[in-house]
């Protein structure tokens, strides 16, 4: 038979992703059609990890509410409860005091430390390298204790109150935040000579998983996705909130659009966080940490409102509707993973699974917070 | 332990003391103990305190049960963080019945021992407990439990294999 | 295309309601009926996260947002609000600027019984999965979207748990 005469016999098959997978960061599923080692479709299907968060925003009274924004992004959870008390201070027109603002900016910096370490041990363990997990959960560690001190809290931190934070920081914690970031600093050429210059981790990451600043502005990214792909923006730079305007800090920005890009932004943003602490413990006031005369049912005016904060993820928004009484009457929750992901299934054509699961880790995925 | 989860009828049931290898089956029990292999099923916020259980600084290699499989064929135990949804049960269900016996679980958190804080008069998409889906051999509470908490709950299990306790409970401090 | 230019696009989309009537003043003349005017406003950021708030006709969602897709904007959020007394949805489009950080709210009304608004995921494809949420809350109809299967809630779902009725 001539070459012509035989036809090749292609078929795709359907491979189901999840959501039990390593790779996965808790309960997503993507339905696979795969031409062999290539995606010609990869369609996600969310809503394992749906909590009811926004039907219990109309349960709850605002103040019973706050735990709920701990296990929103239970890795960044201090960023919830800021979105969320800031929204609900917009709308009763409650002033914070500056000591507290500056707790709040130290404690959330110190998260989004934690964030993007956890984030960084994850990601390498997607790309199959174990041993950066064990180093940066070491240096975690650290900054949970210092969390935990201060909240009482390791991981669901419901610690903001509407007005202020709910303890005061002492001086234990001021000098072991200090020393910690002279730690951090000091382990971050370790970091870098163990993974950024790995041969087997740039062969992964550099030219993989391209999303474009065109796809970004269309599908509502944000965070490091659109700060790797050439855009500069930053909730805390182009929409300041809370005291963020008055430290001098950089918005790390890389053009390449690849998982590398990503990832080098997120390193440059542990160091521009440690820069933010450091301001804000040089420029801390005494004073108090709640505002007074906040009751302690509150009802805000009838109206709505929205706030969103710079999340490690991206912009974390509420959109806070109020009747009038003790409980919310709508608290929409727009989630910064619900929107990174949501561009997953148009960039991953064409794309080797492997490749794939490189540029879902580097998209920094919590289900729960994508799932609400 | 296969009786709790495999349903036997009254014809079939194994007839209590027909082979016993006593000092056989204390070994095995303690080499089962100490070699747990759970599976990574972490579904929520205690996924990641879980993890940290597994890292440097609280170590459940210590205890044997640093191999976390993916797959559930080749694991013995089942850590349950997180919330169950009902959109997910069946799929732990799945889960549930892949692993070969014998087989262990262990409910860790408040969510996966009734349901948590997602628990409200008209709640729609969780389900209170794991226990409501298959048998729990240990239950940790905490909303996350403490990794210390965790490691508390291994060595129940532990307990409950071999009959005796690796490390005594550690009394209370004396106050002055 | 400035701030301006946008502020005049879209009050020639926005829905016009009557302004408040004028004070009666005893004695006088009685005031003629006051002409409609268009529902949008300039707000204070810092009070309310928007700078520019507009409520437009349902059918004119999509024109909206293609006004906003070619000022650069970015749809953020879509959320819905059950208005049970008024038997009314609200569907609220936050669009922001990356730019200059200026947040411009639109929101649409429509009826409890029929709710259907044109999707505006053909502009925005991020829209898919937000009108799939909505829907799946709501039960809001969004005509010519690909797919409105239930995205968070089981796929065999057939209630709208963020209704104010559900459950009742």
């Amino acid at each position: 038979m001539s070459i012509e005469a035989q036809t090749i016999h292609r078929e795709t098959f359907v491979l189901n992703l999840g959501p039990q997978h390593p790779a996965t960061h808790g309960v997503l599923r993507v339905k696979l059609t795969m031409d062999g080692e290539y995606i010609e479709d990869a369609e996600p299907v969310i809503g394992y990890g749906h909590r009811m968060h926004e039907k219990m925003g109309e349960n709850r009274t605002y103040a019973k509410y706050l735990p709920n924004m701990g296990r929103l992004d239970y890795v960044a959870a201090l960023f919830n409860s800021h979105g969320y008390v800031c929204a609900v201070e917009r709308l009763a027109g409650i002033t914070v005091p500056e000591r507290a603002e500056h707790i709040r900016v130290i404690t959330a910096e110190l998260n989004r430390l934690a964030s993007h370490l956890l984030w960084a041990g994850a990601f390498l363990i997607d790309l199959g390298g174990f041993t950066p997990l064990l180093y940066t959960f070491d240096d975690r560690e650290h900054i949970l204790d210092l969390l935990e001190s201060v909240t009482g809290a390791r991981l669901t931190f419901c610690y903001y109150r509407f007005g202020g934070v709910g303890n005061d920081i002492d001086d234990n914690f001021i000098v072991g935040t200090r020393a910690f970031i002279t730690r951090l600093r000091s382990r971050m050429p370790m970091y870098h000579a163990l993974i950024t210059k790995n041969i087997i981790f740039r062969k992964r990451c550099e030219g993989i998983g391209p999303i474009s600043a065109e796809t970004c502005r269309k599908y509502g990214a944000s965070g490091p996705v659109v700060r790797g792909a050439g855009i500069s923006y930053d909730v805390r730079k182009n929409e300041p909130y809370s005291i963020y305007s008055r430290f001098n800090f950089n918005v790390p920005v890389y053009h390449e659009a690849d998982c590398m890009a990503r990832y080098k932004v997120r390193m440059d943003e542990i160091i521009e966080s440690m820069r933010i602490i450091e301001q804000a413990l040089d420029q801390l006031p005494s004073g108090p940490v709640m505002a007074e005369k906040v009751p302690k049912m509150l009802k805000p005016p009838k109206g709505d409102c929205y706030f969103n904060v710079e999340s490690a993820r991206g912009v974390f928004g509420v959109r806070l509707v109020s009747d009038g009484t003790d409980k919310a009457y709508r608290a929409k929750l727009r989630s910064p993973c619900f929107s990174n992901m949501s561009l997953f299934r148009e960039c991953s054509q064409g794309m080797l699974l492997a490749d794939a699961l490189a540029l879902l880790g580097s998209l920094d995925l919590v289900i729960p917070d994508m799932d609400r | 332990m296969g009786e709790r989860s495999v349903h036997l009828d009254e014809q079939s049931q194994v007839p209590p003391g027909l082979i016993h290898f006593a000092a056989l089956d204390q070994v095995l029990d303690l080499a089962r103990a100490n070699s747990l292999w759970p599976m990574t099923f972490g579904l929520a916020c205690c996924a990641i305190e879980m993890m940290a259980t597994g890292a440097a600084r609280f170590d459940m290699a210590r205890f044997g049960c640093e191999v976390f499989r993916p797959s559930p064929r080749q694991c013995d135990l089942m850590i349950v963080c997180g919330t169950i949804n009902k959109k997910m049960a069946p799929a732990v269900a799945t889960l549930y019945d892949q692993m070969p016996e014998p087989k262990w679980v262990l409910a860790m958190g408040n969510c996966a021992i009734s349901g948590g804080p997602f628990v409200f008069p008209g709640q729609y998409a969780v389900v209170e407990g794991v226990d409501k889906l298959f048998p729990v051999d240990v239950y940790i509470p905490g909303c996350p439990p403490r990794p210390e908490a965790l490691i508390e709950g291994f060595l129940e299990l532990e307990k409950k294999l071999t009959g005796k306790r690796r490390w005594p409970v550690a009394a209370a401090p004396q106050s002055d | 295309m400035t701030f301006e230019n946008l502020k005049l696009y879209l009050t020639g989309i926005a829905a016009m309601v009557a302004p408040p009537a004028p004070p009666v003043i005893e004695g006088a003349e009685p005031a003629p009926t006051p002409a409609p005017v268009p529902q949008i406003a300039e707000t204070d950021h810092a009070k309310r996260g928007t700078d520019l708030e507009v409520t437009v006709p349902a059918d004119k969602v999509a024109v909206a947002s293609h006004i906003m897709d070619n000022a650069g904007y970015v749809l953020e959020a879509i959320t819905g609000v059950d208005w049970l007394a008024e038997n009314q949805f609200e569907v609220v489009y936050d669009y922001t600027l990356w730019a200059s950080g200026q947040r411009v709210a639109v929101r649409a009304r429509i009826p409890r019984d029929n709710p259907v608004l044109p999707t505006v995921s053909a502009i925005y494809p991020g829209a898919n999965w937000h009108e799939r949420e909505t829907h799946d809350f709501f039960g809001i109809q969004f005509e010519g979207h690909p797919d409105l299967t239930p995205l968070l809630l089981p796929e065999d779902a057939t209630f709208h748990p963020l209704r104010k009725d559900f459950g009742t």
